[in-house]
């Protein structure tokens, strides 16, 4: 009885549907054991067709160089980098739900991290092939590794934020796989014990590592999950400070500023929570897993969407402000004009940059607007145009316009390759999300079944009772609760 | 001591015999190998544990054998040595660049036997070593794929090869026995001596023949008018440098009129600035379109070119000439007025110079000369110059002839009347009545496929001759490289021809000056040094002991009413040489065309400049308005007109040029090369040619005497066309920026010379002033750089913007040709640029300035591009260079992105042949490299390359590296010397070198005694680093440019 006094009564259900173990374990496999569906078909088509064409755009690059894309003498970086940092954003959430939310111990986390977290996973793969493809000469791109070789021996430029990127990035990388891989364990081992063919049961087989249920298993389990989070927290922050360094440690007006760490952090978790909220509300439309995705935890990834996008709103009127009040031409030449005027070339990106990341976003002051599906699907998708427009305004009309004016730009705009790139990404990334989909447990099945009984609302509704209990027989079940 | 033993095992300590052979044996067990022997590697039996091994080695020596056959190329070294010629070190040979009547003074670099390079001959007392973009260039015309190869004849339009020259003289011979009309030989200007002397010789054997001189940029108004004034068909030499106040009346006399090169020279010497006592010259222009020259002056004023004749009238009635003002524009006549006065204030110091080729207004601008005093001081007729003199009306007669069937044989060398001369139409049909047309021409221009049979002459590289640009002053040929192709002087085909002699030209030429110099010793010793200057003459005098002509007014009245009876129009049109192009001689050579106009920063193309009025009201587009000026400069697209004028008419984009005058369309000439039939233009003319451009000469018209750049009654037609051109700029203003660009007038300066050291004194005080800005404006420490510490000064004052450095770099560094295509898209790649910028208000032509800065890497001591590098591709080197290691690059764009002067050129694409990918260079869609890439990666092309400096691949970046290999060079020579570096002798950038006004110096800055510490000592009043305020700490340092206009309180 005393178990319902650890959850606030107050706090609404996260599951619903009254449901029992079993329900959750057959609502949640369902999709994997079941026959993938034509829709699942089209979209995983669709999906492999774009990574075919980005694949394509990627070797002809490869084969004749950079000057496939439209890059050029004053705008070295333009969607490369772009679509690098706007896919890194993306890949924040997950950890953020996944680590910080643990340690906070947010109930309501179980619900969306494992979606989350293979989100992020695929979207730092995404990010990954822009800095490794933009460059002159891919094949080379192991000259950035620290090994002792044979060229003398030749060390990277530890001084270069690009070099800060491969750490950060393969860091955060290599932690989210591990923390992912270690949620999934037991949920791998349901699947596996209740397959029923050959292949399944040796595929779930492997790759549950022969978990058992054991409690040895589960303590285990938890300790590396919380060391696994205490690790990833740190990264959730370093990471975008670090990409956010590439320019801040720069000296192109527009690029070194030193608020860009805060600011591109909370950038990238309103991106990755709006990426968390497009996914999450078709999955859970196409597998029915309305009652463990709830209204409940729409609503919440709003309320964080509003903040940080509110963040994100001051982080772009401080710039503002400084460029006005450090007095530097070039500064106030790159934000007053390049970018606040409309009628410069690239003023238009700045003000759509505004006007979805600062200004749409406050709809979700209201509560019926967070908990409006079809309002929150569109301001989800809105937010990610927002964040690219952010990224592509910081990147290209930063520099094409900077010091020496005769090197101001031409008008720069992608090429078909640039844009088959990018395009390839989203390939890459919705065919892992619709592998994963099929063949993973999209939602945490181990863990959403830990918190059923203090937030399932077949438990809420019990709650009322724990407070009948008398004050002497609650504290003698706490005494001897563990 | 004990006798303590220790022991391992039992048998030790038994010392048995068996344990013994144990411990003598080192390897106990057999090696697993020895199971080999005798037995097939197939039977053995791997033990387990070997398993990996084999694995290991089989799979590596399987990888080795099938992955790393690479194709031997093999370098053949000589058989047989040529005596004094080391594989790898260069040779250096004096000769002369010789194209039209030009003639410029050089020293050909000869890389294991090919001449890869050209410097000016320092010993020349014309050029004194400076060189210009075209001259530069020129060494690349030599391995022109376009040239031709052997001799030929022309069959129904298409070349037969004549497979020796007794079969080509037989087949000429046999054309010219038995006719009755006169033969003419069709040359242009030829200053050569000994082929003078040889034409003349062979006229001679023909009876009622005569030799025709033709030049493309006619000069025969001028040599009329002082044949008129002075009894001399000739223009005198002028002196600039002895000129306070210099007038030049649609004069381009820095760019491309006459000599550029030495009056580019005699120019800057009177505008480098003496700290101590300041002063400069005044320059003054009166033109319709912004040249560069213009750009270059104090003042300007702009006027349409119906209007140069009426200009030179009041001003010469201002100065009290006897002949009355015409009327003209009040903004011209208080222009004109204030000229006057300079002029007439600096008597004996001034001269007034014109480009006009009309006879009527050189007799004006004569009489100017005469009443500011010029004759004799500023001009002088000591050696007047022989480089044009062409006589349009006798090329007009020649052509009258022609169709009149009045010329039987016609031999052309070095003339393209067919492309060049306004009626090309009337001369094509003239040349059809030609019974034997004979050209020397070195490819087949649209002069030569109309002639019968053409002859090659070799490049000027190939072969001996000589050049005297002006009387006293000859400059020899010597040939660098055996001719690359079956090619004979035309010199040659005369004197065989003639029957005067069964020898060579070059037995004749060595003949010849042997004898004129008495001997042996003398001719070797003049053909080292390339020139021969009789010292009686004012060479090498600074001050010329003006001599004087006399002058004769008698022609000057005719002038007046001719000038009078001139009538201008509300749309004029003028024609006009670019820097790098010229007549189009050169339109073959992609280092010429991928140099950005300096006016227009535009290459590739011509284009009609107009006025940014003309675009206001045509367009309705204001370049004044930011907004407006922004998005129109951002995009390459330009609108197309349709212009018609003198019955002709084409279809051309027009690019707005503030400066240019309202009302006029200026057209460069020299583009729009193209074979009678268009298909053959790019293997008769050129592989870069096609689509460079559009033909501009027929526009040209005579006004009976002689050819006129310029047309009145000209309309135009908007068209729903637009077409890109290719700019490397886009943007004009440097926005008040004055970190970047400093300038100021001479006034100025005077008053308060400390104006820019205080301005940087402010803008760093706050680290701690110019003295400790080093160490105070950062966290980081401080070091010293002992030893050598490379730096360079560049003088915006003494930068004309001329573009020779450009071209230098180039050639020097083996910088890439992109193409139009992908200039267009803002990847060229030039390591040194001139950037050019535009000051003023655009709506008021005469009030536009303009400044040049020529920007390269700053090889910055905190440099931002190497600490962002993460492979440390680009790093500082112990001597303050900054270094690209081009092994190194993996080319993430960092350091271009992170560089504030914007001088790093990544290789988008295999622009060189050089990657890894082969045949990478035909990509369709995005990224399509121009016709003229890929004649540059021809084996012949390749020749020009320098072996001293890598070719770099794709994907790797690249920018100047202040020429290392010519420091390392220079550094070694010293050594092996056994003596420290001489400043500005073993060291010199190609730029530097190449500079005629020597704007640029260079040397180590830790070497007190160095030019480079006095150039910055001397004038640190001017001197700054361009955004010093960064603590980027460039080792470049620039000189503000001071300007020199009339004041306003004097006025």
């Amino acid at each position: 009885m005393a178990l319902y006094k650890y959850e606030s009564q107050v706090r609404p259900p996260l599951v619903d549907g009254n449901k029992t173990y079993h329900q959750i374990t057959e609502d949640i496999v369902r999709p994997i054991e079941a026959r993938p569906s034509k829709l699942w078909w089209t979209g995983f088509l669709i999906s492999v067709a774009l990574l075919c064409f980005g694949i394509f755009s990627v070797t002809r690059e490869v084969i004749y160089g950079v000057g496939q894309w439209n890059l050029h003498k004053t705008v070295g970086w333009g969607w490369d980098i772009t679509n690098f940092v706007w896919w890194v954003g993306i890949g924040h959430a997950g950890t953020l739900i996944s680590a910080i939310l643990l340690l906070f111990r947010q109930g309501w986390r179980t619900g969306v991290n494992r979606a989350a977290e293979a989100m992020t996973i695929f979207a730092v793969m995404c990010a990954g092939q822009f800095p490794i493809w933009h460059m002159g000469r891919v094949w080379m791109a192991f000259f950035v590794l620290p090994y002792p070789n044979s060229r003398g021996s030749l060390w990277p430029n530890f001084n270069s934020p690009l070099l800060w990127d491969v750490f950060a990035v393969g860091t955060y990388f290599t932690v989210s796989v591990l923390f992912w891989y270690c949620g999934l364990l037991p949920d791998l081992a349901t699947v596996r014990d209740r397959a029923k063919l050959k292949w399944r049961k040796f595929f779930y087989g492997l790759t549950s590592f022969g978990w058992t249920g054991s409690t040895k298993h589960w303590q285990r389990h938890e300790y590396l999950s919380l060391i696994l989070a205490g690790l990833a927290t740190p990264l959730v922050l370093s990471v975008h400070t670090i990409v956010s360094f590439d320019f801040a440690t720069s000296i192109v007006p527009g690029w070194h500023t030193t608020i860009f760490p805060p600011y591109f952090v909370a950038g990238a978790v309103f991106s990755g929570f709006a990426m968390v909220q497009t996914l999450l509300i078709i999955t859970r439309k196409v597998f029915n897993l309305k009652e463990y995705i709830t209204l409940e935890h729409i609503d919440v990834m709003n309320k964080i969407i509003v903040l940080t996008g509110s963040i994100v709103g001051i982080a772009y009127l401080s710039e503002l402000f400084v460029a006005w009040y450090s007095q530097n031409p070039y500064e106030a030449t790159a934000f007053m004009q390049d970018r606040a005027n409309l009628f410069t070339p690239y003023g238009w990106a700045y003000y759509i940059m505004m006007s979805c990341n600062v200004l749409s976003p406050q709809v979700f002051w209201s509560r019926k607007m967070r908990r409006n599906l079809t309002v929150t699907f569109f301001m989800s998708v809105i937010v990610n145009i927002g964040m690219w427009f952010e990224r592509f305004v910081i990147i290209v009309s930063s520099i094409y316009r900077d010091y020496i004016p005769s090197a101001w730009a031409t008008y720069y705009s992608p090429s078909i390759w640039e844009v088959g790139f990018y395009l390839g990404t989203f390939g890459l990334f919705f065919t892992c999300y619709f592998l994963f989909s099929k063949f993973f447990p999209v939602i945490a099945l181990a863990e959403i079944k830990h918190i059923l009984k203090k937030s399932g609302d077949g438990f809420k509704e019990k709650m009322g009772e724990a407070e009948k209990e008398a004050p002497e027989a609650f504290a003698h079940e706490m005494a001897h609760a563990h | 001591m004990s006798e303590k033993k220790y022991w391992q095992n039992f048998g030790e300590r038994n010392s048995s015999e068996s344990s013994r052979k144990l411990a003598e044996n080192e390897f106990q067990e057999d090696l697993p190998m020895e199971s080999f022997d005798s037995k097939g590697l197939l039977e053995v039996k791997t033990p387990r544990r070997d398993f990996l091994k084999y694995l290991g080695f089989s799979t590596a020596a399987a990888t080795l054998a099938a992955s790393c056959e690479v194709p031997v190329r093999k370098v053949i070294p000589y058989l047989n040595k040529p005596e004094n010629m080391i594989p790898g070190v260069a040779d250096y040979y004096a000769t002369t660049y010789v194209s039209g009547g030009d003639a410029v003074s050089i020293v050909a670099k000869v890389r294991d036997g090919r001449p890869i390079k050209l410097e000016g001959n320092e010993l020349s007392g014309i050029t004194h070593g400076g060189t210009s973009a075209r001259v530069q260039a020129s060494v690349l015309d030599l391995y022109d794929t376009a040239r031709l190869r052997y001799p030929v004849q022309m069959v129904n339009g298409l070349p037969q090869e004549v497979t020796s020259f007794e079969a080509f003289d037989k087949l000429v011979s046999q054309s010219m026995a038995g006719q009755s009309g006169s033969l003419v030989l069709l040359t242009s200007t030829i200053t050569s001596p000994t082929s003078n002397q040889i034409i003349s010789e062979f006229l001679a054997k023909y009876p009622g023949s005569r030799h025709i001189q033709y030049d493309a940029d006619s000069f025969s108004g001028m040599l009329l008018a002082n044949e008129a004034a002075y009894g001399k068909r000739s223009i005198p030499s002028y002196h600039f440098e002895n000129a306070k106040v210099i007038v030049s009346l649609g004069a381009d006399f820095l760019g491309t009129w006459l000599s550029p090169v030495e009056f580019a020279r005699q120019y800057a010497k009177g505008r480098k600035i003496d700290e101590k006592a300041p002063e400069m010259n005044r320059h003054y222009q009166f033109e319709s379109l912004l040249s560069m020259t213009g750009a270059n002056a104090d003042e300007r004023f702009a006027h349409k070119p119906s209007e140069t004749g009426a200009v030179a009238l009041s001003l010469l009635a201002a100065l009290g000439g006897n002949v009355t003002a015409p009327s003209i524009s009040d903004k011209l006549k208080a222009a004109v007025a204030k000229v006057a006065k300079d002029l007439s204030a600096a008597k004996g110091k001034a001269l007034v110079v014109c480009g006009s080729n009309d006879m009527h207004i050189q007799l004006i601008v004569n009489a100017i000369n005469e009443a500011v005093g010029a004759n004799g001081t500023t001009i002088s007729w000591s050696s007047p110059f022989l480089t044009r003199q062409g006589i349009d009306s006798e090329f007009s007669a020649l052509v009258d002839d022609m169709n009149a069937g009045k010329i039987s044989s016609l031999l052309i060398y070095d003339a393209n009347p067919a492309y060049d001369y306004y009626d090309a139409k009337k001369f094509k049909t003239g040349l059809e009545k030609v019974k034997t047309s004979v050209s020397f021409n070195g490819r087949l221009d649209e002069t030569s496929e109309l002639c019968k049979y053409v002859l090659p002459s070799p490049h000027f590289l190939e072969r001996w001759g000589d050049a005297q640009p002006k009387p006293g002053y000859i400059s020899l040929i010597q040939p660098v490289i055996a001719p690359l192709f079956l090619t004979r002087p035309y010199e040659d085909s005369l004197m065989k021809w003639s029957g005067n002699s069964t020898g060579s030209y070059d037995e004749f030429f060595k003949k010849y000056w042997e004898d004129k110099l008495g001997g042996l010793e003398a001719y070797e010793k003049a053909l080292q040094d390339g020139v021969l200057e009789s010292k009686t003459t004012d060479a090498g005098v600074v001050n010329p002991a003006g001599v004087t002509a006399s002058y004769n007014g008698s022609k000057l009245a005719d002038a007046v009413t001719a000038i009078g009876s001139k009538k201008g129009s509300d749309l004029e049109l003028v024609l006009y040489m670019q820097v790098s192009m010229g007549t189009g001689s050169q339109a073959n050579n992609p280092w010429l065309l991928e140099f950005p106009d300096p006016i227009t920063r535009g290459a590739w193309d011509n284009y009609a400049m107009v006025s940014p009025k003309f675009l206001k009201d045509n367009y309705d587009i204001d370049l004044s308005d930011a907004h407006q000026a922004d998005s129109f400069e951002v995009h390459p697209e330009r609108p197309v007109i349709r212009i018609k004028a003198n019955g002709k008419e084409t279809t051309i984009p027009i690019v707005p040029v503030p400066g240019t005058a309202e009302g006029v369309i200026a057209i460069a000439v020299g583009y729009g090369r193209e074979s009678a039939d268009p298909k053959n233009t790019a293997s008769f003319i050129g592989r870069a040619v096609p689509g460079a451009g559009r033909n501009a000469y027929p526009f040209a018209t005579s006004n009976g005497t002689t050819v006129d750049w310029s047309a009145t009654g000209v309309s135009f037609e908007k068209t729903n066309e637009e077409y890109q051109v290719a700019f490397s700029q886009t943007h004009n203003s440097y926005e008040g920026r004055t970190s970047v660009i400093k300038e100021m007038s001479l006034e100025d300066f005077i008053k308060d010379p400390n104006e820019v050291p205080e301005e940087r004194e402010n803008e760093l005080k706050k680290f701690g002033g110019i003295e400790n800005y080093e160490k105070d404006g950062t966290l980081y420490g401080y070091y010293d750089k002992p030893g050598i510490h490379w730096g360079m000064s560049i003088d915006l004052n003494s930068c004309v913007g001329c573009g020779a450095c450009v071209i230098a770099c180039h050639a020097e560094n083996n910088v890439a040709v992109v193409g139009k295509n992908e200039v267009m898209r803002f990847h060229d790649m030039h390591w040194l640029r001139i950037d050019r910028y535009f000051t003023g208000n655009y709506a008021d032509p005469d009030s536009v300035q303009t400044i040049f800065q020529p920007m390269l890497c700053q090889h910055c001591d905190n440099a931002p591009c190497e600490n962002v590098c993460p492979v440390s591709a680009t790093n500082h080197s112990s001597e303050g260079l900054n270094q690209m290691v081009y092994n190194r690059c993996i080319g993430t764009r960092y350091c271009a992105n992170n560089c504030p002067f914007k001088v790093r050129r990544f290789n988008w694409a295999d622009y060189t042949q050089a990657d890894s990918f082969p045949n990478n260079q035909d990509q369709h869609g995005v990224g399509v490299l121009n016709d003229s890439v890929l004649m540059m990666n021809d084996d012949l092309t390749r020749m020009v390359l320098n072996p001293d400096v890598t070719v770099r691949s794709r994907g790797v970046m690249e920018k100047c590296s202040f020429c290392v290999q010519r420091l390392q060079d220079g550094k070694l020579k010293a050594k092996k010397e056994d003596r420290p570096l001489l400043d500005m002798v073993d060291v010199r950038t190609s730029c530097q070198q190449a500079c005629p006004t020597e704007a640029i110096v260079f040397g180590n800055i830790n070497d007190s005694k160095s030019a480079i510490v006095k150039e910055r000592v001397d004038n640190h009043h001017r001197l700054y680093h361009v955004l010093e305020e960064l603590h980027v700490l460039p080792n470049i340092s620039y000189l503000a440019k001071v300007r020199n206009p009339e004041s306003e309180a004097k006025a």
